[in-house]
């Protein structure tokens, strides 16, 4: 291998100690048996067994393909349109998103407290399990949640709503059969919860995430839910949160890419004051804009609820009008809607309200 | 500091070795400083092998001074400078990006550089017809976003199809893959793209600050001797197989509020030319962005030029070039 010595991933001391035992390119490491090399280079012989490992597992299929191996677009081209995207339930945010959420990237929601960040994400979860033959991607869901605002009721209803529109929508015996077994048991039970409560259980989550998705090769989402907020309290030191927020989004975008599903996260929203104005800005710092694949930023205007897409490698910038309603997110209802299949469901009276409220019961 | 070990060279066995560091002489420079006559009496070693390993050691770990007139005249031959496919950009790289070195673009989030090296590689494979590595590090590579820019330039299918094949992707996400990335393709990922037909001009890693910015600071020793290795790579490429190579980087904010590109003062050195793009003031959602130009061996810096990254309005009204320029709109 052509792979030179600092180069290696291996801890810098050893690295030292390898450089002025002579060894310059990692093909000269690699025939040495661990005795050899803890007399040539001075370490111990648990270390020249570890550095000889990390050789062998450099030198290994998959990551040498990784590193090697290059698509042509054209390959990536295929590889994207047989990924799919989810569903939002909302026509007008997936038209600006291309389709929904696309996998195999990041996407990063921002939004000030009560916007529908979380009822977004328990929507998405939700949305990944709808069949093949109805257009959605039939995978299960991993909801990571940092802040204790996941409510299983409200997943309870917002299944439901998906159940009873694809009933509605069903035509031939394919989809009718997927329907049998699309209840909300079974949405429920392909969500899997992990509660963190400060930013290392998060990391080691995440840490641990690789594991996990062999095991359950079906997942095709992975929601954060929010990573703002572990960060946010209790932090001292910002330039080693800047460096955790970096390391932590590579990992994830790496999972993404590896193992085919989306990663959505969530971010709240701080206030910079500059000039005299003050304007509402995406947490976690400057360099956290860049982590992200897509950033979409949910906003209030007066009552209504408005989504902007701020940053996407393929998609322009737009701002499209939504609304949260019993059945979970969907379209506002003053939007014309032009196609025929269009999925959204607007409550009767119009609200905002999730439950229904007495008044408009009677 | 290279160390005498077997096989450096012929006539290098450990018999040889192990006589030589009974004299203390364990690296060559040791070996080469030495008399041979003197060590061939105190080691029993043959004069005459002495000799001729000294003279293969000689050849094999000197460097060589160039004459500057053949070097002008190498580089003239051999440097060539690729167009990005957009005036104002280019009036600002001076015509182009050129190869045997590294420019960097520098901007916010959703400022546009990821679509700037898009319409590059596009440009370069569609119009110029040559190779492009392009280095993923953040999962932003979009080949349908290829595709539409390609549809925009020609409604031709297969030269369509053709240009996507001339682009080759690169997916790592953390800086020892990206270091192997770049080892290996200095050793023979380059010289085998460039025998299928068609030679590669341009390399791409977008971006450089995501796989380095977590390495770098706090307690971590070993941040700047990463940095330092991706940037030696990266020139070493560009130099040797005769490559633009392009680079993105974040931004910062430094003291007053101002924004600077990331990564730190050591990384300032490496590339040779610096673009900070930015969103204009008062029009946040439009598609307008200037570009600065903060480093340059050519030209004046804090050069501005503005252009839009909108393509789709350009495919309504059919127009060939990519984009428009600021200058143009604003005429009375």
């Amino acid at each position: 291998m052509h792979r030179t010595v600092p180069s290696l991933p291996l801890a810098p001391s050893m690295k030292v100690k390898l450089i002025n035992a002579g060894f310059q390119v990692a093909s000269d490491l690699t025939d040495m048996r661990p005795l050899q090399l803890c007399k040539e280079a001075g370490i111990s012989q648990e270390e020249a067994v570890e550095v000889l490992q990390v050789l062998r597992d450099d030198g290994q299929p998959h990551q040498q393909r990784a590193a090697t191996e290059s698509l042509t677009a054209l390959d990536l081209l295929h590889q994207e349109q047989a990924l799919g995207s989810i569903v939002t339930f909302c026509s007008a945010l997936d038209d600006a998103l291309g389709g929904g959420v696309p996998v195999g990237k990041t996407t990063e929601i921002c939004g000030s407290p009560g916007v529908g960040k979380t009822q977004l994400c328990m929507q998405l979860a939700v949305d990944v399990q709808i069949p093949v033959c109805f257009g959605g991607l039939g995978g299960k869901a991993l909801y990571i949640d940092t802040e204790g605002s996941f409510l299983v009721q409200r997943v309870a209803d917002m299944a439901e709503a998906a159940v009873q529109h694809c009933t509605l929508l069903a035509e031939d015996t394919e989809q009718r059969q997927a329907l049998e077994e699309l209840t909300v048991e079974k949405i429920l039970s392909n969500l899997f919860l992990v509660r963190c409560h400060d930013y290392v259980e998060l990391l080691a989550e995440v840490y641990l995430l690789p594991d996990f998705l062999s095991e359950h090769p079906e997942v095709r989402l992975v929601v954060i839910d929010s990573i703002a907020f572990p960060f946010r309290h209790d932090f001292e030191d910002l330039s080693q949160r800047t460096r955790l927020l970096n390391g932590l989004a590579q990992q994830l975008i790496q999972l993404a890419t590896q193992h085919s599903l989306a990663v959505v996260l969530t971010n709240q929203m701080t206030t910079r004051v500059s000039n005299g104005q003050s304007k509402l800005v995406p947490a976690l710092g400057e360099s956290w804009g860049h982590a992200a694949t897509q950033r979409l930023i949910l906003h209030w205007e007066g009552l209504r609820r408005l989504a902007s897409l701020y940053k996407s490698p393929s998609q322009m910038e737009a701002t499209i009008q939504y609304q949260i309603t019993v059945q979970g997110f969907r379209d506002a209802p003053d939007e014309p809607r032009t196609t025929p299949d269009s999925s959204a469901v607007s409550s009767p009276s119009g609200n905002h309200s999730k439950r229904p409220r007495m008044e408009d019961l009677s | 500091m290279v160390i005498l070990r077997e096989g450096i060279c012929p006539g290098i066995n450990e018999e040889f070795i192990k006589a030589l560091q009974s004299e203390d002489i364990k690296t060559v420079e040791d070996f080469v400083s030495c008399n041979p006559e003197e060590l061939a009496q105190k080691c029993s070693l043959s004069y005459k092998a002495l000799v001729a390993v000294r003279r293969v050691l000689l050849a094999q770990y000197t460097a060589f001074p160039v004459s500057g007139a053949d070097l002008y005249e190498e580089l003239l031959s051999s440097t060539a400078i690729l167009s990005t496919g957009n005036p104002s950009l280019d009036k600002l790289l001076d015509s182009g990006l050129y190869t045997g070195e590294i420019t960097e673009l520098a901007g916010s989030p959703g400022s546009g550089k990821t679509q700037v090296c898009f319409s590059v590689a596009v440009n370069i494979s569609h119009q110029l017809k040559q190779t492009v590595f392009y280095i993923d590090t953040k999962g932003g590579m979009c080949a349908n976003r290829l595709l539409q820019m390609l549809q925009s330039k020609t409604p031709n299918m297969e030269e369509q199809m053709e240009a996507l094949q001339k682009i080759k992707v690169l997916r790592v996400f953390d800086v020892f893959s990206l270091l192997a990335c770049l080892q290996n393709l200095r050793s023979n990922g380059l010289q085998k793209a460039s025998v299928g037909g068609g030679s590669v001009k341009a390399l791409m890693v977008d971006s450089v600050s995501a796989v380095l910015s977590s390495m770098l600071g706090g307690k971590q020793n070993e941040g700047m001797s990463l940095l330092m290795q991706v940037a030696g790579e990266l020139k070493m490429i560009a130099r040797d197989f005769s490559i633009a190579v392009l680079v993105t980087n974040h931004v910062t904010k430094d003291g007053n509020g101002h924004l600077k590109a990331g990564l730190g003062q050591s990384w300032s050195h490496v590339p040779r030319t610096r673009v900070l793009l930015q969103r204009i003031e008062g029009a946040e959602t439009s598609s307008l962005r200037t570009a600065t130009l903060t480093k340059s061996s050519r030209q004046a810096c804090h050069l501005v030029e503005g252009f839009d990254l909108c393509h789709w309005s350009e495919e309504r009204r059919t127009s060939i070039s990519g984009k428009r320029k600021l200058e143009e709109r604003s005429k009375p």
